[in-house]
């Protein structure tokens, strides 16, 4: 076993200036929920496949499970904590509200990352691209109809108010 | 949860930084999709990694006369949005938007998928179908191999520890059309086929590389307009059983997807 | 009932907003500044006596504080377990299936205690594995369990404790009628056999538990469903009176019956007892999996009919693989037993069960209970025997179900459902009867479960000084929306504004006791609960405005939030609280307590009924399956929040569909074969039927709040025999197992020498 490294660095989280050593196994699970306190985040399958602990580095989706806080050193991170601006919900959560599409809500996070990310890149997906694009995701309670039924409604208010 | 075993971190400012940095228990971290995986699994256990995020040298696609080259530190997503890649060589963006999720596209690498010689890849057999080279440089000089010499079995490749695959080059000249088709029912591929009307060498040839089904994927050229039978050629095919299905299934349906990639490009014919 | 009816209204959920911000705080998500984090050493064999274990290594680790094993629990009572306390904290002297704790290591961080947990050396001297139910029946087989262990909660009648000289862990059976002359009489008599595979629940969030011991008691917060009997384990644990242990259950992710009883508290009680600290003990879902399981079945059913299709017997012979311990093992033996043979008139009956130890995770509570494992066999049978009797299949159900108040147990609550109806429903949205196409098929079936929810509730209604409303509840709120569900109920009672309720739940050191969260019970007996808290609170409250402003108790009634005296005044409720204290500050508590008197006298409460349908494609070269089309009823009586419903009967129906389709815990002798999320596959977005219809029924048939029955299991119950009686018809030939995987579906349509009928 060697000596583990403690990395510095600095990152912009949810718009926040944020500095510090990680160290060198950290992931960024563990710095954003156990260093920032940005519980938020979950964990739950470790192998990328859940998705329950998706965040946005540099505007992409990431498995924070899997990646390292080291690695945050430069960039600009998005976690569902900075969803909403200054307390008002975006069209993407408030249509997860509107739609019932949290029960347990674990994957919650996840999911509005990831549909963050996929309205990003293609503001007017179809049911079957949304659910292609949300297939990395796992929700255990809802059956994904009404998380389905909220990303297409968030993009129809979001094309409408651009 | 779990964690991440110890490792110490190097962050190289340059690829020649980084290869005086590699070896055996000293490896190279690309996008970490396996890697990381791995350790967390405790199948890898590295005394420090070396990470390459940060090399811009290695995120290029640029054209090289008719050649497609892609650095080592190309993530799926980058690859798939490139307008070079998508008009040059359009099979290739449409392989990679099947592999894994977004996530694991927007992290993981061409290289690394080819280093892990992971063998349920969608990447590596598409890759052979095209011919693709691989260049890999380490501190005392560099060579480079075809897909079918780097690629040696199941997460065993050619590169030496002290080597970094530094460049996938991939022809595209002689293309006439190249389709992909997977059949996955778990989180990985069972059988994927690539199918490819080319010319090469002054020889129009049909081919068939059949991925993801045995220990590494089997690559098989046809005359224009010979009959292929995907249960003749799936007969020769050493499927490996896992919880995807047995030997016998896989060999079946490898049979029926190599039946229908042929199907798909037969359609695609103007 | 006062005010405009905030109940039947699809109103937002209570926790919605926390849960898009993530400010929802998990059991997870509590931390301690002075924490160890503990890591879990797990056996790396199936069956196997410790020889030793050797700490050094992980002791030399800086940051590694202690490392706990059995043996080191010295004066504590090492076990836990509500039927039978045999389930050790920490392996004793043998472990009994792979992936079972045997160490706990205490670090200062996370890292710290998992690099002490792989440094930590077991040395095993093995004993010969009984991964499955025929080998552990073996005549010279070894026992896992070959010495008793005190009985947990007696309220478990079912739990056998007497020593026993085989690896069958429980025995049930329930018979009336005679079988043997019913069968002799029948003219066509149906054989099913059938396999229903292992399951995990995957709730997302895996168990977890922050824990401190000290001389002040125990203080847990966990993701317990019942924290009241994790209380009642603990306090036996350590020899502690009920009042010094508190276990809290804040928001849970997910649990569908996964985090009933004690699981992970016992682990993190330890660690902290031997640190002196903190300790917060947060497992992987792999580690999960290895906590506990769905039990699998192997059951086989015969039926007899008369020609024209009336049921006159049926036997059923259980055989369940419950794994290394008891947990609720015993309980969902007796549910299958109970649920297997469905809601039809059955004058002759027989059925047998046996659950049977093996060296696999123990097996526990998972929606449905037993349900999804017997209703397979019975609803394929009545399959199997409208083709063998030459019956529309919906004909043949029609002709035996019981009707609304008919008696599906004897000495049991009548059936409080349509289910005729509800049947009809199914199959006319499914389109049963037109045409189907090549490789395509169409199933349904329909189930009834004894709703195992003892009808012991407590609930407070405290109206406070501003006129604003807590309601205090140990019930948990999982996913399934109790919550939103029991705030509207308060509300509508006490004809306030829903903004002004706000529910307090799962403490069992400030909210009242509530046996458990499960079964479907919440919405019928707390709700109950807090209706009585309501009218209690709202008495209370006339009787001070009656005191306080002089008017007589007979004039006084309550509307709108408020007491109204007709022609003498209105006050709101804070007035009514402020003057009769005559400090400005004061509240006032109702109390709701819930029994099995009256109309609970009769149990179960409610019979969790469920009735679905599919449509479904198999593609003729691979065999893989797709569903078409899902259709859901929820005939719950009263829906007091509709979305939720929905809610619930897709949610359940699609783990169904996991189970029917993907699911299964594949395990080689006592090796797990796939103990992750890669391997065990469970439903993905693109995985979800084309079309789907979930529809509500409410008849106000239930003895719930406004005619409310349970929800949330019954659309889970019938999903496996509904698809494999789609998929059987798609194909031409009957499926005999669970999952049905696109290899088993392949196998099963180029298998030489099978028909369509069960019984060749």
């Amino acid at each position: 076993m060697t000596a583990e490294s403690a990395i510095e660095i600095t990152t912009f989280v949810n718009g926040t200036e944020q500095s510090g050593y990680v160290p060198a196994r950290a992931t960024v699970a563990e710095y954003l929920r156990d260093d920032l306190g940005l519980t938020g985040t979950k964990t739950s399958c470790e192998m990328e496949v859940c998705g329950v602990c998706s965040v946005l580095v540099d505007g992409r989706p990431v498995s924070a499970c899997a990646a390292l806080a080291a690695d945050l050193d430069g960039t600009t991170v998005t976690t569902v904590e900075g969803l909403a601006e200054e307390g008002r919900l975006s069209h993407l959560q408030q249509a997860f509200i509107e739609k019932s599409a949290a029960q347990c809500g674990f994957c919650t996070p996840g999911f509005l990352i990831m549909a963050t990310a996929l309205l990003a890149a293609n503001p007017d997906p179809t049911r079957h691209e949304i659910a292609e694009y949300l297939d990395g995701n796992i929700c255990r309670c809802t059956g994904y109809r009404p998380i389905i039924e909220a990303v297409e409604l968030a993009a129809t208010r979001m094309r409408e108010s651009a | 949860m779990s964690v991440l075993p110890p490792f110490a971190l190097h962050r190289p400012q340059s690829v020649d930084e980084a290869l005086g940095l590699i070896s055996f228990d000293d490896m190279p971290l690309g996008g970490g999709t396996e890697l990381l995986l791995a350790m967390r699994m405790r199948v890898l256990r590295p005394d420090t990694l070396v990470n390459l995020k940060q090399l811009d040298e290695l995120k290029s696609i640029r054209l090289d006369g008719s050649d497609l080259v892609i650095g080592g530190g190309v993530t799926h997503l980058a690859a798939s949005e490139s307008a070079l890649v998508a008009e040059h060589l359009p099979i290739l963006p449409k392989v990679l938007l099947e592999v894994g999720n977004p996530r694991v596209r927007a992290s993981g690498t061409l290289a690394g998928n080819l280093v892990f010689a992971e063998p349920k890849s969608d990447v590596i057999p598409i890759l052979l179908a095209l011919d693709a080279r691989v260049h890999l440089r380490s501190a005392s000089g560099s060579r480079q191999m075809t897909i079918d010499e780097f690629i040696i079995g199941p997460y065993y490749c050619a590169r030496e520890p002290e080597e970094l695959l530094t460049e996938i080059r991939i022809p595209t000249a002689g293309i006439a059309r190249a389709v992909y088709l997977k059949y996955q029912t778990m989180e990985r591929p069972t059988v994927g086929v690539a199918a490819l009307d080319m010319e090469r060498d002054g020889t129009e040839r049909r081919r068939v590389v059949i991925g993801a089904v045995a220990e590494t994927p089997t690559l098989l050229d046809f005359a224009p307009g010979d009959q292929i039978d995907g249960a003749a050629i799936a007969a020769t095919i050493e499927p490996i059983p896992d919880i995807a299905g047995s030997a016998r299934y896989k060999r079946h349906v490898t049979g029926v997807y190599i039946d229908r990639a042929v199907a798909a490009l037969d359609a695609e014919r103007p | 009932m006062n005010g405009s009816p905030t109940v039947g209204q699809s109103l937002p959920r209570a926790d919605s907003r926390a849960k898009v911000t993530g400010e929802a705080r998990y059991a997870v998500d509590h931390v301690l500044a002075d924490m160890l984090h503990g890591a879990v050493v797990r056996s790396t064999r199936a069956h196997a006596i410790i020889e030793s274990i050797d700490k050094a290594a992980a002791l030399a680790i800086p940051g590694v504080v202690g490392v706990v094993a059995g043996a080191d629990l010295g004066s504590l009572f090492p076990r836990f377990g509500h039927l039978i306390a045999d389930h050790p904290v920490l392996a004793i002297d043998k472990v009994n299936y792979m992936g079972e704790p045997v160490a706990l290591v205490l670090g200062e961080t996370l890292h710290a205690a998992h690099d002490g947990a792989d440094a930590v050396i077991v040395d095993y001297s093995d004993l010969p594995v009984l991964g499955d139910i025929a080998t552990a029946l073996e005549d010279d087989a070894v026992l896992i369990h070959p010495e008793t262990y005190p009985a947990g909660d007696a309220a478990f009648e079912e739990a056998i404790t007497e020593p026993r000289n085989d690896n069958v862990a429980h025995e049930a059976s329930i018979e009336w009628g005679d079988i043997a002359a019913a069968f002799e009489e029948a003219d066509v008599v149906v054989t099913t056999s059938v396999k229903y595979p292992k399951l995990y629940a995957y709730a997302m969030e895996p168990y977890n538990a922050l824990s401190i011991v000290n001389d002040e008691g125990i203080d847990v917060v966990t993701t317990a469903q019942h924290p009241f009997m994790v209380r009642d384990d603990l306090a036996r644990m350590f020899s502690l009176p009920l009042a010094k242990v508190r276990v809290r259950s804040p928001v849970l992710g997910g649990g569908y019956g996964s985090k009933s009883y004690t699981k992970i508290e016992p682990l993190a009680s330890v660690g902290s007892w031997y640190s002196g600290r903190p300790v917060k003990v947060a497992l992987s879902a792999e580690e999960a999996i290895y906590t506990t399981r769905a039990d699998s079945a192997h059951i086989t059913v015969r039926s007899g009919f008369d020609s024209a299709g009336k049921l006159l017997a049926r036997e059923f012979e259980i055989l369940m693989d419950t794994g290394a311990y008891t947990d609720n093992g015993t309980l969902v033996l007796a549910k299958c037993v109970n649920r297997c043979f469905g809601p039809y008139e059955t004058p002759n009956l027989k059925v047998h069960g046996r659950a049977v130890f093996t060296n696999t995770v123990a097996s526990s509570s998972y929606r449905g209970f037993g349900a999804p494992q017997g209703n397979l066999a019975g609803e394929l049978n009545m399959d199997q025997a409208a083709e063998r009797l030459g019956i529309d299949p919906l004909e043949l159900r029609k002709l035996n179900i019981l009707p609304p108040g008919g008696t599906i147990v004897p000495g049991k609550r009548g059936l409080d459902a349509d289910l005729g109806a509800d049947l009809d429903i199914v199959t006319s949205t499914l389109d049963w009867g037109s045409e189907s196409q090549h490789m395509t098929g169409s199933g349904f079936g329909v189930s009834a479960s004894d709703a195992g929810a003892y009808p012991v509730s407590t609930a407070q209604v405290r109206v406070l000084v501003d006129g604003s409303v807590l309601v205090m509840t140990g019930a948990t709120e999982m996913g399934q929306g109790s919550k939103t569900v029991l705030a509207q109920i308060a509300a509508h009672e006490l004809g306030v504004d829903l903004a002004k309720v706000q529910i307090v739940q799962s403490d069992t050191g400030s909210t009242p006791y509530e046996r458990t969260t499960g079964a479907s019970r919440t919405t019928v007996l707390v709700g109950l609960a807090v209706q009585r808290a309501c009218q209690d609170a709202l008495g209370k409250l006339e009787s001070m405005a009656a005191e306080t402003f002089g008017v007589s108790p007979t004039e006084i009634k309550t509307a709108e939030g408020t007491v109204v005296a007709p022609g003498t005044g209105e006050w709101p409720y804070a007035e009514v609280v402020r003057s009769w204290f005559g400090a400005r500050s004061g509240e006032v508590t109702g109390v709701g307590l819930v029994r099995a008197t009256g109309e609970l006298e009769m149990l179960p409460p409610f019979w969790e009924v469920g009735t679905v349908g599919v449509t479904v494609s198999v593609d003729c070269d691979t065999g893989r399956v797709s569903v078409d089309h899902l259709v859901t009823v929820g005939d719950v009586g009263f829906a007091i929040n509709p979305t939720l419903v929905e809610g619930q009967d897709l949610g359940a129906s699609t783990q169904g569909l996991g189970a029917a389709l993907y699911e299964e815990l594949i395990y080689d002798g006592g090796q797990l074969e796939n103990p992750n999320l890669v391997e065990y596959r469970v439903p993905h977005a693109t995985d979800m039927p084309a079309r789907i219809d979930t529809i509500v029924v409410e008849r106000g048939d239930g003895v719930g709040p406004y005619g409310a029955k349970g929800a949330g299991e019954g659309t889970l119950n019938p999903m496996g025999g509904a698809v494999a009686a789609a998929v059987g018809r798609a194909i031409g030939r009957w499926p005999t197992e669970l999952p049905l995987t696109a290899e088993r579906v392949w196998l099963l349509m180029n298998e030489e020498g099978r028909g369509l009928n069960g019984e060749d």
